[in-house]
């Protein structure tokens, strides 16, 4: 599903480059749930966000889904947003003018669904994480663990084939961090999403079934694991 | 998509209270600006068009030669020979109505008598004007001469009831006329308004110029309606030939020109309209579109520095799927939202400020002049506004990179944007301070004329126009109010003395060198204590006097009437005008009639006990005002009863000469106000909005001891650069504008230095208090509050 080939991110300065990442080589298949880990300063949100096209590689090649996406035109990044794949961040970035409601429904707007799909959609989700109460309320007035839930049903809405999360768990308490990683799980076991996560945390981590170590922009492990 | 667009719009606005509020009331206040000029210029721009034809009217104008085969001068008028002639002789020509300037004249039903504005005309106008008669036939109303079409107002004031139709009403005094016709009111943007219209068949019985059909006296409209379509260049040169067929010795020619465009563009300069009231038009346009602008550069200024919180935003929606065409119809949709927020407002505004605009102007507008097309064009100007405001944030927030967006990393991107907000700042502050200048300057400018001596004292000088039996009674007026002690002298003369006589050229004197005089002189007509009753300063010479039976052909001429005679001693020398010898009995100084900003025409007084027009008198001082006007309006009822009386008192008069730069003062006054202080009301939004992103900074500032002062000074330092930067650039500017338009008086005060100073170091002043009370708000705060975060 994604094929990375000599991923290499540097910053030129002064004629100096600062690597971040450095010869980054690694296949991710469908539903695999892999986690990123490394110590701070590592490059492991740089190459999520190589993943999810959000920063463009100094140099080497990227596939995702067999097509080249290197260099893409913002069009056809938006269209790849729309249609495969889901974010989840740890600051949750909720729209904070909008509804639990609007937040979930937003992505379908975007990629125009018709009204009665999205309030089925919608409801479903509402209901599969308990929200259903909570639908009228702004981010605000939520909890941390119930605003990232939120996030999670928000990239589901679009039912993405890939979902790219940067450290989910990191501004939550550990009984709420549990309960994120089993949704990843389930998701992962039962409706075969495939999920990349980055995380501090060893025992995040294991809830996956793959960890890519990195330290100093380079992968210095692949394991599996269970 | 677009339900939730406009929900979130209003959600972001109330969450906003302080910017949306900048925003609104400065947009409400740039659009309630617009659209109050917008009504007067709809107002102008509407004159005589409203009748279904109009486009067709012409009026025919005459052209005065000057030298070098040069038209000197050109002015709305023809004879009475012109009409019939091109009647015949035009096959382009529909329709033709002579008619009279119009004059306010004595109509009367029984005792009920009133002066209003009256006009003699040929049927032929019922067909150019569709007028709508709520009584009578259009196409014979005019037949029998005496017969009379009044408005509706005038039916009721004389009546009180339309329903008049062949009841009977006296003109003047003199005659009585059937009520033909009753029509609604003209609307006050027209020419031709009217308050009764009789036929032109009573004219001719009237007024033995009106009757005799000749090619010398250019006292009457013809007014015109060609076939639509017509070339005017060729109807003007078939014109042209009609008029060579019938007067050979004339040299003053005709050309039609188009009614409605009279109004505004009524200035020729050698037979061409060179523009007219069109280029106040321009400017009004530009003082509310100016405004708007001030407001619409709030609203992106308040956007844009708000990016950083919006950039989330942008990120967010981003990677969610949003491309960026949505994500400008987003923030479109909000500034639209504010914009229509913001006219609601304005039309409130406008409803409830129009009668002050109204009496501050002297004019008579009224939001039902706005048409269907009108709206439309609000409805245009209030889309424009919102795109024009969120154009810039739209387009500027849309492009941000969501990455960069989410790393908190947009740090005000780079120079450009923090540089174009500064522009634009400075350029609002420009544009104000360019009207306060123009403000002082204009006043100045009013003050110095109104300081210019008229000539004589204008205070205690009253006039009244010598109605009715006035005519003929005069000696018995003037023995029995020199009597009453109201009055210590009056005289009786053809005009009024603050406005021009008749103009004439016919005129020789001694030693003249040119066959023929070029120069227009003035003309008044009098009869004894004229410099008496007004007081001019005579140089040399005597008044008129009963004791000398010759002064019948005697004139008294202005100072700068000898300078172009050339006489060294002017008392008894002689001139000849229109072939008859008058010798000069005495010399005055020349005095202010018609346009105070411009010297006046050599004039030249005549004596004829004959020739009536206005009474002027002078009050006797040693009774009160009121006493006075007493006294004359009694005697002068008993007199003359038939006529309401009008006293008029000169410094009013004079007063009146100031209003059209007046009401440029009053114009630049206040939308230089309006636009300082929206202007102030972007820079308090911009001010409060820094002051919020740097509260932390300012925390850690005070933790380590940086006193209020220091804090303020941090804080106003970088907006007060702004409005320094935008005098400096102000002043030349506005030097250069308001020099140009002082060149334009023949009398004109000068710019003096402090008035630039005084200008720039106010708008300073006004600027430093908006931005210090949100820098001390600021500063003051408690710093614990400010690093208790994060």
């Amino acid at each position: 599903m994604i094929q990375l080939n000599n991923i290499e991110k540097y910053y030129a300065n002064k004629g100096v480059k600062n690597y971040v990442l450095r010869l980054v080589t690694t296949t991710i298949n469908q539903g695999e749930f892999v986690s990123i880990m490394g110590p701070s300063g590592a490059g492991k949100s740089t190459l999520l966000n190589i993943i999810g096209m959000l920063e463009e590689p100094t140099y080497g090649s990227y596939e995702f889904l067999g097509e080249d996406v290197t260099a893409l035109n913002e069009r056809k990044r938006i269209e790849l947003y729309r249609n495969h794949i889901g974010f989840v961040f740890q600051a949750y970035h909720l729209i904070d003018e909008m509804t639990v409601y609007e937040n979930i429904e937003a992505p379908l707007l975007y990629k125009k669904v018709g009204g009665a799909e999205r309030a089925s959609r919608i409801a479903d989700l509402l209901d599969r994480f308990n929200m259903v109460a909570k639908k009228d309320l702004f981010p605000n007035q939520l909890s941390g663990g119930q605003q990232q839930l939120v996030g999670i049903a928000r990239a589901l809405a679009a039912q993405p084939s890939i979902i790219l999360a940067d450290e989910p768990t990191g501004n939550l308490q550990s009984a709420q961090a549990e309960e994120i990683m089993e949704l990843f799980k389930k998701l992962n076991q039962e409706d075969g999403i495939t999920i990349i996560q980055v995380t501090h945390s060893e025992k995040n981590a294991q809830y996956g079934n793959r960890i890519l170590h990195i330290a100093d922009g380079v992968v210095k492990e692949d394991v599996l694991v269970g | 998509m677009f339900r939730l667009n406009l929900k979130i719009a209003l959600r972001n606005l109330w969450k906003n209270k302080v910017s949306s509020f900048i925003n609104v009331v400065g947009l409400a206040i740039g659009l309630a600006a617009c659209l109050t000029l917008l009504l007067y210029v709809t107002y102008e721009w509407n004159f005589d068009k409203q009748a279904k034809n109009s486009a067709d009217v012409y009026t025919a104008m005459t052209n005065i030669p000057g030298d070098n085969g040069k038209i000197s001068g050109t002015f709305e008028g023809s004879t009475t020979a012109f009409g019939p002639a091109i009647r015949q002789g035009l096959p382009e020509l529909r329709y033709m109505a002579r008619m009279d300037y119009g004059g306010k004249n004595l109509i009367a039903n029984g005792q009920n008598a009133f002066k209003r504005q009256s006009k003699f005309a040929e049927p032929d106008i019922l067909k150019m004007y569709d007028y709508h008669f709520i009584q009578g036939n259009a196409n014979t109303a005019l037949n029998h001469p005496n017969s009379v079409i009044v408005t509706e107002s005038t039916a009721k004031v004389l009546f009180g009831s339309t329903d008049v139709l062949n009841r009977i009403v006296r003109f003047k005094d003199q005659i009585d006329l059937n009520i033909t016709g009753v029509i609604e009111d003209q609307p006050d943007n027209s020419s031709n308004k009217f308050d009764y219209l009789m036929p032109w068949s009573l004219y001719e019985s009237i007024d033995r110029g009106a009757k005799d059909l000749n090619w010398s006296n250019y006292s009457f409209i013809t007014l015109v309606m060609l076939k639509n379509g017509v070339d005017l260049n060729l109807v003007n040169q078939k014109i042209n030939q009609i008029e060579k067929k019938n007067n050979t010795n004339n040299q003053q020619s005709q050309v039609l020109f188009p009614l409605a465009k009279l109004h505004l563009y009524g200035k020729f300069e050698d037979g061409k309209s060179v523009g007219g009231a069109i280029e106040q038009i321009y400017l009004f346009v530009g003082l509310a579109f100016g405004i708007l602008l001030i407001a619409c550069i709030n609203f992106m200024n308040m956007a844009t520095a708000k990016s950083e919180k919006r950039a989330k935003e942008v990120g967010i929606k981003k990677t969610i799927g949003a491309n960026r065409s949505s994500l400008i119809v987003q923030f479109l949709t909000e500034s639209m939202v504010l914009t229509f927020i913001a006219v609601i407002f304005a039309i409130a505004l406008l409803e409830i400020f129009l009668p002050a605009f109204n009496n501050l102007l002297n004019i008579k507008l009224d939001i039902s002049y706005f048409n269907g097309s009108s709206w439309m064009g609000i409805l245009g100007i209030v889309l424009a506004t919102g795109l024009i405001a969120g154009s810039y944030p739209a387009f500027y927030l849309s492009s941000f990179n969501p990455i960069q967006t989410l790393k908190k990393k947009i740090k005000s991107k780079g120079l450009f944007s923090v540089s174009l907000r500064q522009v634009l700042v400075v350029g609002q502050f420009c544009f104000a301070i360019i009207l306060i200048i123009s403000t002082l300057v204009i006043y100045k400018q009013i003050q110095y004329i109104k300081n210019r001596p008229v000539g004589f004292d204008v205070n205690a000088l009253v006039e009244m126009p010598q109605d009715g039996e006035l005519k003929t009674k005069y000696e018995l007026l003037r023995t029995q109010l020199l009597k009453s002690g109201a009055v210590s002298s009056m005289f009786q003369s053809s005009v009024s003395l603050s406005h021009h006589g008749r103009n004439f050229a016919g005129i020789e004197w001694e030693g003249m060198l040119k066959a023929t005089n070029n120069q227009l002189f003035n003309q008044v007509i009098t009869t004894y204590d004229f410099i008496k009753t007004n007081g001019i300063k005579l140089t040399s010479g005597r008044d008129f006097s009963e004791k000398f039976a010759s002064d019948t052909s005697a004139v008294m001429v202005s100072a700068s009437a000898v300078k172009v005679f050339g006489y060294k001693n002017p008392v008894g020398r002689t001139v000849t005008i229109f072939g008859d010898k008058f010798h000069i009995i005495g010399v005055f100084d020349d005095y202010v009639w018609d346009s105070p900003y411009k010297s006046n025409n050599p004039m030249v007084v005549f004596f004829d006990q004959k020739q009536t027009g206005n009474i002027t008198m002078r009050l006797n001082e040693n009774n009160s005002i009121q006493r006075n006007i007493e006294t004359i309006s009694r005697i002068t009822r008993a007199l003359n009863p038939a006529y309401p009386l009008e006293i008029n008192f000169l410094n009013n008069i004079y007063a009146e000469k100031y209003n059209a730069e007046k009401t440029l003062g009053i114009l630049s006054n206040l939308f230089g106000g309006l636009a300082i202080f929206v202007s102030c009301l972007g820079l308090f939004g911009l001010v409060a909005y820094n002051a919020e992103q740097r509260t932390k900074e300012f925390g850690v500032r005070k933790v380590l001891g940086a006193s209020l002062f220091n804090l303020m000074q941090l804080l106003s330092f970088s907006f007060v650069k702004m409005i320094l930067v935008s005098i400096v650039i102000a002043i030349p500017l506005s030097y250069f504008l308001m020099n140009k338009w002082l060149m334009k008086f023949e009398f004109h005060t000068n710019i003096s230095w402090w008035i630039m100073p005084l200008a720039g170091l106010g708008t300073l002043l006004i600027a430093l208090i908006t931005v210090s009370f949100q820098a001390y708000k600021t500063a003051h705060a408690n710093p614990v509050n400010a690093l208790k975060y994060e």
